[in-house]
């Protein structure tokens, strides 16, 4: 009891301290807020730091605290391939497609992929079904961040508020930041929370593998309680190759296919910055998921029976001392907004980039539809699963089917058909009756994912081949 | 400007390196090398196999990205005034 009161008392100090910074920064960005520009991409000039750490603020998230530790827990050492592994590759990817993507940037006036798509194929369609694929695969993301603190929250403050009430309140703070400082306060606030959730999530593993003795006693126990989880595919199952490659394409292809970190590559203030921040996200990735192995194997061995919401506050916060747990509750507050922020932003983007008209209009239909998308996720997050990992894959693959025609688009130099766009279209039905269950997840010992992945990367080529025009693009210079 | 094509030509080289570097990485990651199904021995100061080799990985594959920072063909195309 004394421990949840000493938890509290820090929980509303270091509160305060958080919402006193979010207004400051909130009302600097506002104040250098010159043009629209300035407050949808933070005035195309961002530089090594900041950008690094908003990149990794945006991608590591409350998905990284509470979805890693579990998975861990759940399916063993394959989640480090699952994440860390395919981060590792995604960097590059951000280095190649990168340079590519700023030179088109550049060339068409970026406003947002999904106009630089209707400009690239010169059909609105192909901005319309990018759009509506990242509204389909985002709002489940977002979801995710509020759904996962919110279950926290209500575990951790005893049922106070029901979870639609945690969800409400962390979204309307969400809207009321973004709208009144625009990108580039979300930008500082990522800085903000990358420090908060680095610093609290290896002290954490630090308390965890304490606890157990270290390092060596730890997986010594895990061994001895369940030795599946040292090795793949893990007790159920789950890490198979054909999963973990598919979850590799998937989140390989996040920078061209996500709004929120395509745009981030867009706004660096040179390549030279950008490859700095790609060098630096691989370093913070490493740095920031290993401690989330400590946690989960910590969990295997304590509370290998748990559900997931009661594993999760035993371990980061009924086992932490008060002013840690504090911290810690703050920090995941500040991740799931700083992501959500970061995701309902980028769709506005996406928005307003379909959009044409008096630009004063165009950004007061943006900050509408902020509202619209947010609203979205509050209704999903309400229905969603607690299985954290599993819905940031889904909407990883979701967006990933859309990699090839963005590829397609940013490396041909002529204007290029409709067929990829089609393609992709129909890709994203094919996944969307998979999951409803509507028609078969596996295809003669395939998944559904890879087989997917697979005939788009086919029938790519092919277009770049038989396309005409496209035998010219960049891709030789790749 | 023979010294200038010469450095180019190598980036280029030295660049397509990193690339192929990366898939032969990222290919090597889902082979027995790396994931032995139901393996976790060798274990490295009681790390299981697959997880002190994937973290390995991950390290090359940051430092691949490293170096493909420093031979990218298209560095020097825009001003690094950071």
């Amino acid at each position: 009891m004394e421990r949840r009161i000493t938890m509290i008392k820090w929980v509303i100090i270091f509160g305060i301290i958080y919402l006193g910074i979010l207004v400051a920064l909130a009302l600097i960005s506002r104040s250098k807020v010159k043009s629209v520009d300035d407050f949808m991409m933070g005035g195309f000039n961002i530089g090594y730091f900041l950008g690094f750490m908003t990149f990794a603020a945006t991608l590591f998230s409350t998905f990284t605290l509470l979805g890693m530790p579990d998975f861990f827990r759940n399916h063993g050492v394959g989640a480090w391939i699952f994440l860390a592994v395919s981060d590792g590759v995604m960097i590059f990817m951000v280095l190649w497609f990168g340079y590519h993507l700023r030179k088109k940037a550049k060339e068409k006036k970026f406003r947002g992929m999904a106009g630089l798509l209707t400009d690239c194929y010169g059909n609105k369609w192909a901005g319309y079904i990018y759009f509506i694929g990242i509204f389909l695969f985002l709002v489940p993301y977002v979801s995710i961040q509020i759904r996962g603190i919110s279950i926290f929250l209500d575990a951790s403050f005893n049922h106070a508020l029901p979870p639609w009430g945690w969800a409400t309140l962390i979204l309307f703070i969400m809207i009321l930041y973004s709208e009144t400082g625009g990108l580039k306060a979300i930008m500082y606030s990522d800085v903000f929370q990358g420090i908060l959730l680095m610093t609290v999530v290896w002290i954490i593993a630090y308390t965890c593998v304490d606890n157990l003795n270290g390092v060596e006693q730890m997986f010594a126990e895990v061994k001895s309680i369940n030795p599946e989880l040292l090795s793949i595919p893990g007790p159920k199952g789950l890490f198979s190759v054909q999963f973990l490659l598919v979850s590799m394409i998937a989140i390989v292809m996040i920078p061209v296919t996500q709004p929120q970190i395509s745009s981030r590559i867009v706004i660096m203030k040179n390549q030279f910055s950008m490859n700095r921040m790609a060098v630096a996200v691989g370093c913070f990735a490493l740095l920031v998921i290993l401690p989330t192995v400590a946690i989960g194997m910590y969990g295997a061995v304590k509370y290998p029976d748990h559900s997931t919401p009661d594993f999760l506050s035993q371990v980061l916060l009924f086992d932490q001392p008060g002013i840690i747990a504090a911290a810690t509750m703050i920090g995941l507050i500040a991740a799931a907004i700083s992501t959500s922020d970061s995701q309902i932003f980028a769709m506005s983007g996406e928005l307003r980039s379909l959009l044409k008209g008096d630009e004063k209009k165009v950004l007061k239909t943006t900050k509408i539809g902020m509202v619209v998308f947010a609203v979205a996720a509050l209704i999903f997050s309400l229905i969603s699963s607690n299985q954290l990992a599993l819905l940031a894959r889904l909407s990883f693959t979701g967006t990933g089917l859309m990699a090839p025609m963005i590829i397609l688009a940013i490396l041909s130099k002529k204007k290029i058909g409709m067929t990829m766009v089609w393609v992709s279209a129909a890709a994203i039905l094919v996944f969307i009756g998979s999951l409803l269950g509507a028609l078969p997840s596996d295809v003669m010992g395939l998944r559904m994912d890879l087989l997917l992945f697979i005939s788009l990367g086919l029938i790519t080529v092919l277009t770049v081949v038989f396309g005409g025009g496209e035998k010219q693009s960049e891709v030789k210079e790749a | 400007m023979i010294l200038y094509i010469t450095m180019n030509k190598n980036k280029s080289l030295y660049w397509n390196l990193c690339i192929a570097g990366v898939v032969l990485v990222s290919i090597l990651c889902f082979t027995p090398l790396v994931l032995p199904e139901g393996v976790y021995e060798p274990m490295l100061y009681g790390v299981p196999y697959s997880l002190w080799m994937g973290i390995l990985v991950a390290m090359i594959l940051v430092f691949l990205t490293y170096l493909g920072t420093k031979v990218h063909p298209g560095n020097g195309e825009e001003d690094h005034n950071d």
